[in-house]
């Protein structure tokens, strides 16, 4: 299989198609499980108010993971992901709406790859946070 | 208190881990993908894979498993209710597919104080049963506060 993106179709600057997703606690559990990171600040509201937030956050590999989905999704093939480095700059809530973005910042004509800027972002009270920003990826296109 | 620095450069314990399809499809319900190369065995075979493909975070399964040697070493002094992840990179040379067997040796290969906080790197390269190198992981986690005098 190789990327669905062909590398003469984009340029410098384009965007990847936004993807949204709602992060509900019963999903954040089911992280717990199937990642098997049972720190109590994703399933405890308690432990998370002793901790100084208002409720349990998601876990920042759950962000990460809906941001891969996003990138995969949009080359195509999960073999055409190359490298992704991300940092966790803010906490989810649940309820909340996290969208994951890119532009593409590089491309190599030689080894017809792109590298982009990607993100993770959400409006909370007015105001949009990053829990995911000044993270790259790069993908290998068609 | 300040994290043991005597402990950059250790390499702990390599990790055995076999990608199960189960896991996988546990995994993928928890993320909400449901990419046919990724569900659907005959899909991926179709896009020239083995078997399933496992997404690209998967890897955090066995991260929990290996980072979790460095969090826990008494000698580090780590207190985990402190720690947050603050940044994390995947450098793949192929994705997973189900059916793969697969190692991990994490070492600590960075302890760095800023204002107060101590920023500790885990770096794992991750082989196949045929000694391929499949990912290199690199993950930092913040321990909040412990940089102080």
């Amino acid at each position: 299989m190789t990327a669905q993106v062909d590398f003469d179709d984009v340029k410098v600057g384009d965007e990847i198609p936004v993807r949204s997703k709602v992060v509900k606690r019963e999903d954040v559990k089911a992280y717990a499980d199937a990642s098997g990171d049972q720190n109590p600040l994703h399933q405890d509201d308690s432990f998370a108010q002793m901790v100084g937030f208002p409720g349990i956050i998601a876990h920042g590999m759950f962000t990460m993971a809906h941001l891969t989905s996003t990138l995969t999704g949009w080359v195509g093939d999960p073999a055409a992901l190359k490298s992704v480095d991300v940092q966790f700059r803010a906490v989810v809530y649940m309820d909340e709406t996290i969208e994951a973005g890119g532009r593409i910042s590089e491309l190599d004509p030689d080894a017809r790859t792109a590298k982009l800027d990607v993100w993770v972002r959400l409006e909370r009270d007015g105001v949009t946070e990053y829990p995911i920003k000044n993270s790259t990826a790069e993908v290998q296109l068609a | 208190m300040p994290l043991n620095t005597q402990l950059i450069g250790k390499t702990y314990d390599e990790i055995e881990f076999a990608v199960e399809r189960d896991r996988v499809n546990q995994f993928l319900d928890a993320i909400g993908d449901d990419t046919p190369v990724f569900r659907d065995p005959e899909a991926a075979k179709a896009a020239g894979y083995a078997d399933q493909v496992a997404p690209p975070t998967f890897i955090t399964v066995i991260q929990m498993m290996t980072s979790s040697q460095v969090v826990l070493d008494k000698e580090l002094g780590l207190d985990y209710s402190r720690v947050v992840h603050g940044v994390q990179s995947y450098a793949y040379e192929r994705p997973l597919v189900v059916g793969d067997v697969i190692s991990a040796t994490p070492r600590l290969t960075s302890i760095e104080t800023r204002r107060s906080n101590e920023f500790l790197t885990i770096e794992s390269e991750v082989h196949d049963a045929n000694g391929e190198l499949v990912l290199t992981a690199r993950s930092t986690l913040i321990s909040r506060g412990t940089g102080g005098p």
